[in-house]
């Protein structure tokens, strides 16, 4: 040994002169390493961490599945709401050329796709016809029924627009009142909005079981690689560099568990799309099981990585310190 | 301008049940920049303990510690990282990390500094050839003898050429031919500008090289003043 060649000839002076391009393509290269190494050694041994993508990928597809779920409904509901027509009661009176007016007027209105004119004598005959009290009906001194407009919204007019034009029309002064078919509507919305709200919080809870379980994960493999962690700080390592890997394994197990749970929801769907078509065409309606979109997907992966890196972070910040050389 | 400076160190460590005792009573020393010394004392005397003052591995009780000329009691955590970057450590244990191999343990310390890998795994051989184990770099460091591991924890801490090299019994589980030569192996950092500390018990070995020599005893700290320096100038083989 003591004849080789002296390696140790520019110690001292040059040792810690790195260009700083260097340091940055060596930081790149190494959040790539890590990266790479946490994710490989993830996959290559999934039995360790198969249990907590399961738990990730179950939380998630619950709200997700209520999600996808009141999405169809409160569509299906939207429908529901094209089919409601709206009877314009007039004032008792009014003559027929301001009826007409008020007729076009209503014709030119937003989200009016046909609107038609029943007069106070038509309506009386409709009533003798249907009624069959005939000619007790020539009795009464002066016709009772009001003139009616029937107005048909547009198809798919979004639910506060038809009300607002319902509103709107009431106060015009040869209206007299305006009833709108939307009891069981609004019965159905509120019940959509409360499904919402419930699976929100329900989805907050599961989220923080997320992070719960995620947190526990990496808190037992921070607790078996002490040794390693005091090695690595012994030898100058930052704690950015102690905490990356774990933070990387955090953001993995989101994403495997993000991908899982969509993989849940697409067979959920494929089961399921079928006989609500089916269901649907009994009732004849077109109506066709939407499954989760591209968009909601990506937030549905997003967000399983955010939780996964919130879980490691705070796993990390609550027991990486404590160890030290 | 001094490597290293102790100034009225005393370091107590607080053992539950019979109160605090002193590992380290006022000790005062200096290493000037580019100087070899040894360590030395009976066991428990406190040289592990002044080690790790020099890490931040502990912290002293009364007193102030400079490494570099920055005090230790002012620096910010933060800063501690690139204080250990300075120094390369041989430890007691040698602290290898056994799930990897003998070559990503000498390149933590350039992977940590940001080092390019192909800069690290030139730094690498030539380090792991300064300590003769050319040939393992691919082995785990559990498969290696006492000795061998011992090398690759001294392989590790000259790998990122340090300004400071601290070891701490480094030859304990050497032949004496080879603890020899792991000593001239320090000589040679000495002669390109690293200050040495090492702490070891290999009297004969110390008395053979020469060179300063201090002394804990139960934690005081004493220069060894008759250096029986003798014929050591023979043996730096360089
Ligand atoms: N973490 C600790 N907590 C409490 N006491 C400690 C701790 N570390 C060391 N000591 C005590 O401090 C004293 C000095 O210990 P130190 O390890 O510095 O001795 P040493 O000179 O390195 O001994 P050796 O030659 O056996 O390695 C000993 O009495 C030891 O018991
Ligand atoms: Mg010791």
């Amino acid at each position: 040994m003591a004849s080789k060649p002296l390696k140790t000839s520019n110690a001292g002076a040059s040792a810690h002169n790195i260009s700083i391009k260097d340091r940055l393509s060596g930081w790149g290269q190494q959040h790539q390493l890590v990266a790479v190494e946490t994710l490989m050694k993830l996959l290559t041994k999934p039995l360790g961490s198969a249990m907590t993508w399961l738990v990730i990928a179950i939380s998630l597809t619950l709200p997700g599945a209520m999600w996808m779920t009141l999405d169809n409904l409160s569509q299906l509901s939207n429908r529901f709401q094209a089919s409601g027509s709206m009877n314009v009661y007039l004032q008792p009176g009014l003559n027929e050329n301001d009826a007409q007016a008020l007729l076009r007027e209503i014709r030119t209105r937003d989200h009016v796709a046909a609107a038609s004119y029943i007069s106070a004598t038509q309506a009386l005959a409709e009533f003798r016809d249907s009624s069959g009290l005939g000619d007790a009906l020539d009795l009464l001194p002066e016709n009772p029924l009001p003139g009616v407009i029937v107005v048909e919204p547009d198809l798919g007019a979004p639910q506060n627009d038809v009300k607002g034009l319902a509103d709107t029309l009431k106060t015009d002064g040869r209206v007299d009142d305006v009833e709108l078919d939307a009891a069981w509507l609004d019965r159905l919305h509120a019940l959509l909005a409360l499904s919402e709200r419930i699976v929100w919080v329900l989805g907050a809870l599961l989220a923080l079981a997320i992070v719960l379980v995620v947190g526990n994960t990496i808190r037992l493999s921070i607790a078996s690689r002490v040794d390693e962690i005091r090695v690595i700080k012994l030898v100058g390592a930052t704690n950015a560099w102690v905490r990356r890997p774990f933070l990387y394994t955090g953001l993995w197990f989101g994403l495997v568990g993000g991908l899982l749970s969509w993989v849940l929801l697409v067979v959920g769907w494929l089961l399921v799309s079928g006989p609500v078509e089916d269901l649907a065409r009994l009732y004849g309606s077109e109506f066709e099981l939407q499954p989760l979109g591209a968009g909601a997907a990506l937030v549905l992966l997003l967000g399983a990585m955010l939780l996964g890196w919130i879980g490691s972070w705070w796993s990390v910040f609550r027991h990486l310190h404590q160890i030290e050389p | 301008m001094s490597m290293v400076r102790f100034e009225g160190v005393t370091k107590r460590y607080s053992d539950g049940r019979s109160g605090s005792k002193e590992a380290l009573s006022q000790v005062d020393f200096e290493l000037a920049k580019g100087e070899f010394a040894f360590l030395t004392g009976h066991s428990g005397a406190g040289k592990s303990t002044l080690l790790k003052l020099m890490m931040q591995m502990e912290r002293p009780s009364k007193g102030q510690v400079y490494v570099d000329g920055v005090s230790l009691n002012t620096m910010k955590a933060s800063q501690v990282p690139y204080l250990r970057r300075k120094i390369g450590v041989v430890f007691q244990n040698h602290q290898l990390l056994f799930d990897r191999t003998v070559f990503d343990n000498v390149a933590l310390p350039l992977l940590i500094a940001g080092y390019q890998p192909a800069e690290a795994a030139r730094r690498v051989r030539a380090a792991l050839d300064s300590v003769g184990l050319l040939g393992f770099e691919h082995r785990n460091p559990i498969e290696l003898s006492g000795g061998e591991q011992q090398r690759v924890g001294i392989a590790r801490a000259v790998v990122n050429k340090p300004k400071l090299l601290l070891a701490d019994e480094p030859t304990g589980n050497l032949d004496p031919e080879l603890s020899e030569e792991i000593m001239n192996l320090f000589l040679r950092f000495q002669q390109v500008g690293v200050t040495v500390l090492i702490a070891t018990h290999d009297i004969a070995l110390i008395e053979r090289m020469g060179h300063r020599r201090l002394v804990l005893d139960h934690g005081r700290l004493y220069e060894h003043s008759t250096q029986h320096a003798s014929s050591a100038g023979d043996d730096h083989g360089l």
